[in-house]
């Protein structure tokens, strides 16, 4: 995609952060210098004493079956279940839902390490996997729906159960540009005809036994990543149709780095960007080279903005990186009085998002 | 609609073997692979047949025995090494592609070529796990005294994607569509719309995936989703006596270009893409909607995106688990979309032969729709007996049936509810 044939009004937010359930002051939060991490308890019987940026408490079931579906639910699932809400009250969404699209980033299986290890625990003999006690004894061990936390697309269609949205619908793995291309679906799934209303976004938990346990043994601890969660959605609406916006979403695009270095993939992009009208900038890099990449074009491009850095304040997030990314920078236009705010996402799976919104009033 | 999307390039991974070739021989011959499972001991599951790729270990030299790229052999080397192969849907995924990037004959145009792949979840390596557990608790500490491949605890969703980018020198972005079954329909639907909107000139899409796996086949066994009787026809579709799924495993892969691009470079098309619809059930975890009511509106999407009415469409692909609630449902969607059409159009499900391929599903089933333009058969459906007067429509038994259709629908439907329909056309 690029710059948007029509820009696509942004109706709704949501952000599920550390430090909370809003998206409106999230960017006085992070420009605050006041984010710091704390110990994790999520990773506590695990990896003890690693500082991280954890949603501190995850909302309770409100009903019934909200109860009954969290045991199936993996935790990007629940946050991703509260965004959905928050997102649907912002945006004034009621029911009826059927037409509302709905595209998410989503990470890897988050199931429940007590269940994995209690079938471990049932088929291991003298620290070797016996198949043979396993399928005897070590699926016994775990609930049957276990599968269901392990399917990362239940991310997504958790929330679109506990809601109701039937429209047209993606869940794509992000480990950053996931997240962005399920942006550019909805967009197009809006402007193709596909739906008049669409949710867009990411939720995901580096806060994860496994997760962090991968992320440390690659180097990333080491580097000085710190592990984050979160989930954001955008609200997006026919541009005819929408009577408020918090911004427009006017430019939109994944590009990729696997055939040039990723400051000349910024340097491609830049024609296209309108830098003049450019008030601030938002990044969310994936680690020190990227955030190093994204510094460096923003200095020599957009000198003397403003540039807020979302993965340095609410730590790596994974598939809602980007999207936490684009709830900060809706913050920032509407608490600074901005007119346009370039977001600059980098994921490890290598290439580059770039997303502008504009203002629109309300 | 600014341009046509056709498909120029097409590989097959299945259990039947690898080649999209043997993949509709088999099916034009009726043939159906499902049996005992051989690349693990599953003797104590209570799942213990599948649609299995006839292959124990994915190995590089395998893959090379696979008529690969000889140039990829130092890549593939290197796969293993590092213990990417321990996936199996990795080799499959890759092999397709390189079938599916041979037959387009596009083999130097990949710079700007976007992925647009469906892929299942990532292997839970529970081997690698064993050594860390102690007095039933995972000692993660103990981690650093291991010496273990690359890849540990559980190969990256990803990593097939990145193989295949790799391999084919594709500089585009890339799309990993983790839609479950749904996901291999809504990669093709994708690719089309980045060619249809000229945001791309060349997409490799697909999908590919195995869970054939402990954990794969022991979690869908929990589950209750396997028919519970380990035989070749663990899976009947439609059949009234149904009792559950075959997992199956493998992947299949598409070049999508635009129809004018193709022609200037020569390149005979399989099919053009010409709708796709998708929706979500919004209902429970664990089961469709047994009205088969946001199913129904994805496949009239898909018509109304092809500008074509219901009676146009001379085949389905029904998704056809051969599960007791999904086939009913399916069957009430194709009625609600097709009204009276319904009766007329001739409609099977390959999974009895192949088994539900997951992620890859979706693609596998419309590599299975090009039988139609290829060789004017209409693939039957393996183990499909006794009809159900729940499921009475026109459902092709066993045998394949001769016959041309210019329009064919293939049918997905995930679990948690994400449903996808796709359109194909026979190219004049």
């Amino acid at each position: 995609m690029g710059a948007l044939a029509r820009p696509v009004p942004i109706v709704g937010a949501a952000a599920v952060s550390a430090y909370g359930l809003e998206w409106r002051g999230l960017s006085r939060i992070v420009r605050s210098n006041r984010c710091a991490p704390v110990a994790s308890t999520e990773l506590g019987a695990t990896h003890p004493g690693t500082p991280s940026f954890e949603v501190q408490a995850l909302a309770r079931a409100t009903s019934v079956a909200e109860k009954r579906a969290r045991l199936l639910m993996s935790r990007s699932a629940v946050l991703a279940a509260m965004a959905t809400s928050a997102v649907l009250g912002d945006a004034g969404w009621s029911e009826p839902l059927e037409d509302v699209g709905f595209y998410l980033g989503v990470g890897a299986s988050g199931g429940s390490l007590d269940q994995l290890t209690s079938m471990l625990a049932a088929s291991v003999e003298n620290h070797r996997l016996s198949l043979t006690r396993f399928g005897n004894q070590g699926l016994l061990a775990c609930n049957p729906l276990f599968a269901f936390q392990l399917m990362n697309n239940f991310t997504l269609c958790h929330s679109a159960i506990l809601h109701g949205t039937q429209g047209p619908n993606a869940a794509f793995f992000s480990r950053g540009t996931g997240t962005l291309i399920a942006l550019l679906e909805a967009v197009e799934a809006i402007l193709d005809g596909e739906c008049d209303r669409a949710l867009a976004g990411g939720a995901d938990s580096s806060v994860h036994a496994v997760t962090w346990a991968e992320l440390v043994r690659d180097g990333w601890a080491e580097r000085g990543l710190v592990p984050g969660e979160g989930a954001a959605l955008l609200a997006l609406a026919r541009p005819a149709t929408s009577e408020r916006a918090h911004g427009f979403l006017d430019y939109a695009a994944v590009a990729a780095c696997r055939t040039r270095p990723l400051l000349q993939a910024l340097a491609d992009a830049q024609p296209e960007l309108g830098c003049a009208s450019i008030d601030a900038v938002v990044l969310a890099p994936w680690g020190p080279p990227a955030r190093a990449a994204l510094v460096a074009f923003t200095d020599a491009a957009l000198p003397g903005r403003p540039v807020v850095d979302v993965e340095r304040a609410l730590g790596e997030s994974l598939a809602a990186s980007p999207a936490l990314a684009w709830a900060v920078a809706l913050d920032l236009m509407a608490t600074e009085g901005l007119d346009r705010v370039l977001i600059l996402s980098h994921g490890l799976d290598g290439d580059l998002g770039v997303v502008t919104i504009r203002s629109g009033g309300a | 609609m600014n341009r046509r999307a056709v498909i120029t390039g097409v590989g097959v991974v299945s259990a039947f073997g690898v080649g999209a070739e043997r993949f509709w021989d088999a099916l034009a011959a009726g043939k159906s692979a499902v049996g005992p499972i051989r690349s693990f001991d599953a003797a104590s599951f209570p799942t213990r047949v599948a649609g299995e790729v006839p292959v124990e270990r994915t190995s590089a030299e395998w893959i090379l025995e696979q008529q690969a790229p000889e140039h990829l052999a130092d890549s593939f080397a290197a796969w293993e090494r590092d213990g990417v192969l321990r996936d199996r849907k990795v080799a499959f995924g890759a092999l397709a592609a390189c079938e599916a990037w041979r037959r387009a004959g596009c083999e130097s145009d990949g710079r700007d070529a976007w992925l647009c792949l469906a892929l299942g979840l990532e292997r839970a390596l529970l081997e690698d796990f064993a050594p860390l557990l102690d007095a039933q608790q995972i000692r993660w500490a103990k981690e650093a005294g291991l010496s273990l491949p690359r890849t540990r605890f559980r190969s990256p969703v990803d990593i097939t994607a990145s193989m295949i980018a790799d391999g084919l020198g594709l500089g585009g972005p890339r799309a990993v569509h983790t839609s479950a079954c749904a996901a291999g329909a809504l990669a093709l639907a994708h690719g089309a719309r980045l060619i249809e909107s000229g945001a791309a000139a060349l997409v490799v899409c697909g999908g590919a995936d195995s869970m054939v796996n402990p954990l794969g086949i022991g979690g869908m066994a929990r589950l209750g989703a396997p028919s519970p009787r380990n035989e070749h026809d663990a899976c009947r579709p439609f059949d009234r006596r149904r009792d559950g799924l075959a997992i199956g495993e493998g992947a299949a892969i598409f070049v999508l270009e635009a129809a004018e691009r193709a022609r200037a470079r020569g390149a005979r098309p399989f099919a053009e893409i010409l709708g796709w619809g998708s929706t979500q059930d919004a209902y429970k975890a664990t089961a469709p909607r047994s009205d088969g009511k946001s199913a129904s509106r994805a496949i009239q999407r898909a018509l109304e995106r092809a500008q074509l009415g219901a009676s146009s469409i001379g085949y389905v692909n029904a998704h056809g688990t051969g599960t007791p609630l999904n086939d009913p449902a399916e069957v009430r969607a194709i009625r609600a979309a097709f009204g009276a059409a319904a009766e007329r159009v001739p409609v099977s499900s390959i999974k009895g032969a192949v088994g539900h391929l997951m992620a890859a599903s979706g693609a596998i089933e419309i590599a299975a729709c090009l039988l139609a333009f290829e060789r004017n058969t209409l693939p039957g459906t393996a183990h499909h007996e006794e009809r159900d007067p729940e499921c009475d429509l026109d459902i092709i038994g066993h045998a394949p049936r001769n016959l041309r259709v210019d329009y064919v629908l293939s049918n997905s439907f995930g679990f948690g509810g994400q449903n996808a329909s796709v359109v194909l056309g026979r190219c004049s």
